[in-house]
């Protein structure tokens, strides 16, 4: 079968979007695009400097004011016509996906979709910003209302994994609250944003409202130095999550900052196998493991398990890798030859531990990829809950495969891991479910789902080392925390 | 005669190009079959039959566009598309009878595709299994009234 087109073969040198004007960067200094499944450099991102950041961020103060008296729904309709624009360039969006992060065309327009959610969400402004208030509340004669206003310039530091959406969880519910925006993609996957920019140019936001800064770490100090970013969102390692969230602390910024994950996905002996295998997969091995909801730890209880991880190791002999473009392809390579050697030593790790290797994806070639950054499914048997492998994340699609005596085992188990990303329990039994949910200290809990990933309108949750701060992206938490709330109490004489 | 490129089956979207590559198939076909001259007692037919295959391209866009979640999106190991191709080049010559053989193998092949991609899809995306299945039923009831030319 045939590749479907790629966008463009080569994206140039990216420039910003700052005041409504695209900007090329005085820096000297750019970062190669590389697409991970051809080795092919495809674009470069500047490093823009702190100044550029600077005037970024003033551009979106001084364009404030007059966006928070714009009338919500006025600021609605423009997401509307947003929403328009996203539709038409749809499968551009989702290719351009494929070609800088590697990840399949189905997981690429999957997450398309789910970009365009969030802005179908914010769009609903009007009603989910109301305020409440009660006549006579106060005192007889005296009213009490709260208001929810917006607060100022807000602002994303975003992954490589998710480079069309991540940003979404954010900025779409900032401003359509009244807020202004700085939006700092990540420098490995930066052309989707730059491509998804002309949407938002097109649009009709008025200039300054949202900004866009290539770069690297310089951008970032800015973001969290500047005494008018009122606010900072983050997803990427809990190293940096836990740097970031100390931060805005300090500087008294409102924050929200997303870490790692180390997710186990524990199959019960009354699962039902012919559809919990196939929906594993997608969990283990959907975006190469490089997703914060990715299953890492398999964890067999009781009797299932030699079943279990006989079925499940056919099942991931069959996925089938390659170029992302190809339709039939199951799973894409890592998204650099940096994050491939860090999966490979893991893998050699467990051997050297004493684990099995079941399934062994170190040799992965595809052909005509040779210079992709393939790593094929792994699946390794024997491990323990000291291994390295069944602690840390690891970000591939590597398998860890632990037995456990019983359902509580299983939880003690999620519960040593200082993450708290996520977790699924495949079970018939409403009871083990029950269980699983109410005492699994995890955000994003599934009961026969492997990917626990949260719809637009309701929070991406996120507990211990996998999130820092109160309120989270998406939804209503989303617009919690790019508001406050005002009370006003009034009496007339 | 129209080139299809029908891929393996082994994800969602590729389930959805094969039907794509199915319907551009179909209806190049009938269209090549309303414009030969020796069919025209069924042309009107054939060219009806021609412009519903190219809008079932359009439900078939709209559902990857809007019917994907990829929170669900398994690997598919169940359909072997080699069942399923089509042939497409029209035999030199062909009359009424043996066009409408022709395309009612075409109609054959879909609604078996349609029938066995929807109960796959069922597991995964129950809103795109009714569409496939609604498909299939079209490309029965398309095969019945070939029958009847």
């Amino acid at each position: 079968m045939a590749l479907l087109a790629e966008v463009q073969k080569d994206y140039g040198r990216l420039k910003n979007f700052v005041n409504g004007e695209w900007v090329e960067s005085t820096s000297s200094k750019d970062i190669d695009i590389e697409n991970p499944a051809t080795g092919d450099i495809i674009g470069k991102c500047p490093a823009s400097t702190a100044d550029e950041t600077k005037a970024a961020i003033e551009a979106a103060q001084e364009a404030w004011m007059a966006w928070r008296e714009t009338p919500p729904i006025t600021r609605a309709r423009v997401f509307f016509r947003l929403k328009d624009l996203l539709e038409q360039e749809f499968e551009n969006i989702a290719r351009i996906m494929v070609q800088e992060q590697g990840k399949t065309i189905d997981e690429a327009r999957g997450e398309t979709r789910r970009t365009i959610e969030n802005v179908e969400v914010a769009a609903g402004i009007p009603s989910l910003m109301m305020g409440y208030g009660l006549e006579d509340g106060a005192a007889s004669g005296i009213d009490e209302d709260a208001v929810i206003t917006p607060l100022g310039v807000f602002g994303a530091i975003c992954p490589f994994n998710f480079p069309a959406m991540i940003p979404y969880w954010f900025w779409p519910y900032a401003v359509a609250s009244g807020n202004t925006y700085i939006i700092k993609s990540s420098s490995q996957v930066p052309i989707t944003q730059y491509y998804l920019f002309k949407a938002i140019e097109k649009a009709g936001f008025p200039p300054g409202v949202i900004n866009l800064v290539n770069g690297s770490r310089e951008v970032s100090d800015m973001m969290l130095d500047h005494p008018d970013m009122k606010g900072i969102s983050f997803v990427g390692s809990t190293p940096v999550a836990r740097y970031i969230y100390k931060k805005c602390g300090e500087n008294g910024k409102r924050v929200q900052a997303q870490g790692g994950a180390k997710n186990s996905l524990v199959v019960m002996p009354d699962a039902n196998l012919a559809r919990t295998v196939p929906n594993m997969l997608a969990s283990f091995f959907g975006c190469a493991g490089q997703r914060c909801l990715a299953g890492a730890n398999l964890v067999g209880v009781g009797e299932i398990s030699d079943e279990l991880i006989g079925k499940f190791a056919d099942a991931s002999k069959r996925i089938k890798m390659g170029y992302g473009l190809e339709e039939s392809i199951n799973m894409g390579p890592v998204v650099s030859a940096k994050a491939k050697k860090k999966i490979l030593e893991y893998i050699d790790g467990a051997e050297a531990d004493g684990a099995k290797i079941l399934l062994d994806g170190r040799n992965a070639k595809v052909q005509g990829y040779e210079k992709g950054h393939f790593v094929g499914p792994t699946v390794i048997d024997g491990v323990t809950p000291d291994m390295k492998v069944a602690q840390d994340e690891i970000f591939g699609p590597v398998v860890s495969y632990l037995r456990m005596e019983t359902l509580d085992d299983a939880i003690d188990f999620i519960h040593k891991s200082p993450f708290g990303n996520a977790a699924s329990i495949y079970t018939q039994s409403g009871r083990h479910a029950r269980d699983f949910r109410y005492k699994t200290q995890c955000g994003n809990i599934g009961v026969n789902i492997g990917i626990v990933a949260a719809m637009a309108y309701f929070p991406f949750a996120g507990y211990k080392d996998s999130f820092f701060g109160d309120l989270h992206g998406q939804g209503r938490d989303a617009i919690s925390f790019f508001t406050d709330r005002k009370v006003v109490i009034t009496r007339w004489f | 005669m129209v080139e299809c490129e029908f891929p393996e089956c082994t994800t969602f979207g590729s389930v959805i190009r094969f039907a794509l590559e199915l319907e551009k198939g179909a209806a190049a076909v009938y269209q090549e079959l309303a414009d030969n001259p020796g069919l025209s007692q069924a042309a009107e037919s054939f060219r009806v039959l021609s412009a519903a295959h190219k809008k079932r391209e359009e439900l078939l866009e709209h559902t990857r566009r809007e019917k994907l979640n990829e929170m669900i999106l398994e690997p598919i190991h169940e359909i072997d598309s080699s069942e399923y191709i089509i042939e497409t080049k029209v035999p030199e010559g062909v009359d009424l009878k043996g066009a409408a053989e022709f395309a009612s193998d075409i109609e054959a092949k879909s609604a078996r595709f349609y029938s066995d991609s929807s109960k796959v899809a069922q597991s995964l995306l129950a809103e795109a299994a009714r569409i496939l299945d609604r498909m299939g039923k079209e490309n029965q009831a398309n095969k019945e009234k070939l029958e009847a030319l």
